[in-house]
């Protein structure tokens, strides 16, 4: 044997015999934070907290059903919730993050494990802290669990109730399995974690972007309210195939009591915040009976960081945390170069909830006369000349000015004549229906091809897109493109293709050229007081539905009615007249809340999403919206409105048990203890 | 040298690479039927979620939970897979009739008609159930101004004295829940009409609120569709009833066979 391999065999058996451990090279890895350097004062903590706020469930600019949350492209807040529809995200939401992301669940585990681990190691360090910085921290853990536990709640019902650090490979995994517990038990896990949390939390936040108590007040309210909601009007139950726990639904035998403690504790919480008196309606530029002061005041309010309204605010700051609002949801006219715009079109449905305006009987916009032709107006701005004020700062309706233009909506030009009045435009071959069966674009109606009664007369005009317009020569020379220039079109869809454009978040002062994606800096308020004076108000009164008038010595009726009469006011709506009852109540929180992500919740813990009618069918079997669809009459000089279904006919639909996601399949097929919803 | 390396690697891909595996192509047939109980006919049902569904677990795989295999019954009430691995079964029906796994509030099992089959080569199941409601055409549509006209008879499939006696005990019974909410005439150019294939241009919804419908069971009930349907075309329709009772979380319609109409 060569010398040089003995040499190889010697070292291999050495290196062997000195595999064994010792103590001292048994040294914790210098790249590695350990956890008396996190716990070892504010500083570490605050790294802590930074890696837990960046994991938040919070619903603001970066959340939106298609693609679920941390995610900026194509925030359209209010294209789900039934406000608003847009080309990239119009339809029900029935499950969540199917763009991208995929389902929430896998996500949630990794804060919840954070906060757990905090709340499990930090008392070990606590002399490291004050007795408020260690309360604080304590209070940032429960808060963070209870957040991850309402998210996860409001989405699949009961919940493996993970609330302390599962070790492993410590421990074999077959013995970490936690299986998901009942709905009840989870919405009371939320409940205990914002009351741990509400106890420990500081009145007012250490640092800018942290919670404070009633930070956790706020949040436990709108939780504790979707608990009652869902305990009260949820019909979708049964039991896990491998558990036999009724892991959704309520038990009906304890469901009406569940629902009346989660009423109370929603009301409580919000009644706290109120008597606190340290937030108020935003009224800065506020003057009674001038609309135009209390619009600019509803203008501004997004922007102020110093609102008294605001409980708490996500913000941004560019380039390093910036988002994309204003590119996605810019009026097409005033497009940045990316070529993202009009995200979010409010539908005629949303337009209608607000005052101001006429209506027919049955609560639709009046277009039409008493011989069922339409009204004519000067200017296209006239239909909506005394609309509240609210609804002007969120929507910006034909003709009105941003960023120092008007924004010029307009479906079309009609040059028949006006004589004895012009007949609805929805007429094919003589027969005029405004029903699903009708014309769905105004390209199919008799006067655009000349047909019926404009037989070898074109009198209708339109534009497909906005390079490729018809054009009318007007009475007095001058020519006119048929359409807007920011719409509506349906060929792209990306161009107020209801008739309206949103204007709520939207930055008044961006420059044009900044308009593009991720160049956003404006903040996200996710909480506000008049959500509070909501909660109040819907608490209050589904506890007057459930026998109670009173509550600690508070009148629950004019708790709500005072509410719901403050926020009309401000937006200067019609003045409450009749008693705030539940219906009313949550009218003026889809108006209130909307373009939030909070009427996305809403209507389905109240589970009218599928039921409640809309424009004659129910989401169940499929609804439609409507659109208000501005037309010039080039005889008359006039304008003219038609409304009725919006032209692209995007169908919502979804099913009961939609109320419900389903649980991600592999996490329930890999598990043996993680139970499918029932039913699915 | 280098040679000694391809040569060496190419050793190692070889001995890494699966033996063969060990499992055949599923190939076991599983057919069945979904009949009523009392009459033998069999329960028409709709192409989807919102019909009757056949759920299939194997037992006979130990190794893990049993999945759920669901297929969707055709329209005529029968179900077919041809593609099922060989071994032991727990097969249930769900749709529009009594439920046949029943719990209690305590999520106790009362009653278990499903059915544990051995599939292997072509094996057929029958279920007898209970539909909740029986739906039968009355005379022939007709045809008039692009709308169809036709008459439909709704009667119980499932008395009510059996049906509160069945679904009681399950909890949260209410008389209520034997209500029709609502008959369907459904439209479609193609033969499969049902809840997930029907032209709400043309179908007719009618939502009976409380026990409205009460007095109108076994009475004939005459629909006419929505819209103009084009002259020429061939549409099919179905009608379609349900009550106020949800079975696995969805409430389920029971049809009669589809018609085919030719729109002069």
């Amino acid at each position: 044997m060569k010398p040089k391999y003995v040499l190889f065999i010697l070292i291999a058996v050495l290196g062997c015999a000195f595999t064994s451990c010792k103590d001292y090279l048994d040294i914790p890895p210098k790249n590695i934070i350990q956890d008396k350097d996190v716990f070892s004062g504010t500083k570490g903590m605050m790294l802590y907290l930074s890696r837990m706020y960046s994991q938040m469930p919070f619903e603001d600019f970066k959340y939106s059903p298609q693609r679920q949350f941390f995610d900026d492209w194509l925030v359209t807040p209010g294209t789900s919730e039934g406000s608003s529809i847009g080309r990239d995200a119009g339809a029900a939401m029935v499950n969540e993050g199917s763009q991208r992301n995929n389902e929430y669940w896998g996500r949630a585990f990794a804060l919840l494990r954070d906060a757990n681990y905090l709340l499990e190691n930090l008392p070990t360090y606590k002399a490291n802290f004050s007795d408020a910085e260690y309360n604080d921290f304590i209070g940032e853990g429960y808060f963070a669990r209870a957040m991850v536990f309402y998210a996860l709640a409001k989405r699949y019902g009961g919940m493996p109730l993970v609330t302390s650090v599962l070790k492993y490979p410590e421990n074999p995994a077959a013995e970490l399995e936690v299986p998901r517990a009942t709905e009840e038990e989870t919405w009371d896990q939320v409940l205990a974690d914002f009351n741990k949390a509400i106890e420990n939390l500081p009145e007012t936040s250490p640092v800018r972007g942290y919670a404070n108590k009633y930070v956790a007040l706020g949040f436990k309210s709108e939780a504790m309210l979707f608990a009652g909601c869902v305990a009260k009007y949820n019909k979708i139950t049964g039991f896990g195939q491998k558990t036999k726990v009724r892991v959704i639904g309520f038990d009906p035998n304890k469901a009406a009591a569940a629902s009346k403690k989660y009423f109370e504790e929603a009301y409580n919480a919000a009644s706290e915040i109120m008597k606190s008196g340290k937030y108020s309606l935003y009224k800065q530029k506020w003057a009674a009976n001038d609309k135009e002061a209390q619009y600019q005041n509803m203008v501004d309010m997004w922007f102020d960081l110093s609102s008294p309204e605001n409980i708490y605010i996500k913000e941004y700051k560019y380039p390093d945390l910036a988002h994309g609002y204003d590119a996605y949801n810019i009026p097409r006219q005033l497009m940045g170069g990316n070529g993202y715009s009009a995200g979010n079109c409010p539908v005629l449905d949303f337009v209608e909830l607000f005052d101001g305006f006429a209506k027919n009987p049955d609560g639709t916009i009046k277009v039409l006369d008493a011989n069922g032709k339409y009204l004519l107006f000067d200017k296209v701005t006239d239909i909506f000349a005394n609309a509240e004020p609210r609804l002007r700062a969120y929507v910006i309706l034909p003709g009105d000015v941003f960023k120092g233009q008007e924004i010029e909506i307009r479906r079309g030009i009609y040059t028949g004549s006006a004589a004895g009045g012009i007949a609805p435009l929805r007429t094919v071959n003589g027969i005029t229906d405004y029903g699903l069966s009708g014309a769905s674009n105004y390209n199919q109606v008799d006067a655009y091809l000349a047909k019926g009664a404009f037989a070898g007369k074109k009198s209708l005009f339109l534009s497909t897109n906005s390079t490729n317009h018809e054009t009318v020569k007007l009475p007095d020379g001058t020519v006119m493109n048929a359409g807007g220039k920011s719409g509506p079109f349906t060929a792209d869809r990306t161009a107020a293709y209801t008739g309206f454009t949103v204007r709520k978040w939207l930055n008044p002062n961006m420059p044009q050229a900044d308009v593009l994606e991720g160049q956003s800096e404006q903040p996200f308020i996710l909480m506000r007081y008049a959500e509070i004076l909501l909660n109040a108000a819907e608490a209050g009164a589904e506890l007057i539905a459930a026998g109670e008038s009173s509550l600690d010595g508070d009148d629950l009726q004019a708790i709500a009615f005072n509410a719901i009469k403050d926020i009309r006011e401000r937006a200067g709506a019609d003045p409450l007249t009749g008693p705030a009852t539940i219906p009313v109540i949550r009218r003026e929180r889809r108006k209130e809340l909307a373009f939030e992500h909070k009427v996305l919740w809403d209507i389905r813990r109240w589970r009218t999403q599928h039921s409640d009618m809309l424009n004659g069918s129910t989401q169940q079997d499929g609804a439609y919206y409507r659109g208000l669809y501005p037309f010039y009459s080039s005889v008359t000089g006039k304008y003219f409105f038609d409304a009725g279904f919006e032209e692209s006919r995007t169908r919502f639909r979804m099913t009961e048990q939609e109320y419900y996601f389903a649980i991600p399949a592999g996490e329930v097929s890999k598990s043996p203890a993680i139970d499918q919803q029932p039913g699915r | 040298m280098k040679n000694h390396l391809i040569l060496i690697s190419f050793l190692f891909i070889t001995l890494y690479s699966c033996k063969v595996d060990n499992y055949d192509l599923p190939g076991e047939t599983l057919r069945g039927r979904v009949v009523d109980a009392a009459t033998g006919e069999p329960v028409l049902t709709d192409q989807g979620s919102e019909g009757t569904r056949v759920r299939m677990r194997e037992l006979s795989w130990k190794e893990a939970a049993p999945e759920n295999l669901d297929i969707f019954c055709m329209k005529e009430g029968i179900f077919q897979n041809t593609k099922v691995f060989r071994g032991y079964y727990n097969i249930r029906v769900d749709g529009a009739f009594i439920p046949l796994v029943r719990l209690n509030a305590d999520g106790d099992t009362l009653a278990d008609e499903s059915q544990n089959v051995e599939i292997k080569g072509v094996t057929t199941v029958e279920f007898k159930v209970q539909p909740f409601l029986k739906l039968e055409w009355v005379g022939t549509p007709t045809v008039k101004d692009g709308k169809v006209t036709a008459t439909v008879k709704v009667t119980r499939a499932v008395s009510p004295a059996d049906f509160k006696a069945k679904i009681e005990p399950m909890g949260g019974y209410s008389d209520d829940m034997l209500n029709v909410t609502d008959v369907r005439l459904f439209v479609s150019e193609v033969p499969f009409v049902g809840y997930r294939e029907w032209d709400n241009r043309y179908s007719t919804i009618i939502e009976y609120p409380g026990d409205a419908f009460e007095p109108l069971l076994g009475k004939p009930v005459t629909i006419t569709t929505q819209g103009v349907i084009p002259a020429g075309r061939t549409v099919f329709i179905r009608a379609a009833a349900r009550i106020n009772y949800a079975t696995e979380n969805i409430k389920r319609h029971n049809y009669n066979e589809a018609l085919r109409v030719d729109i002069p």
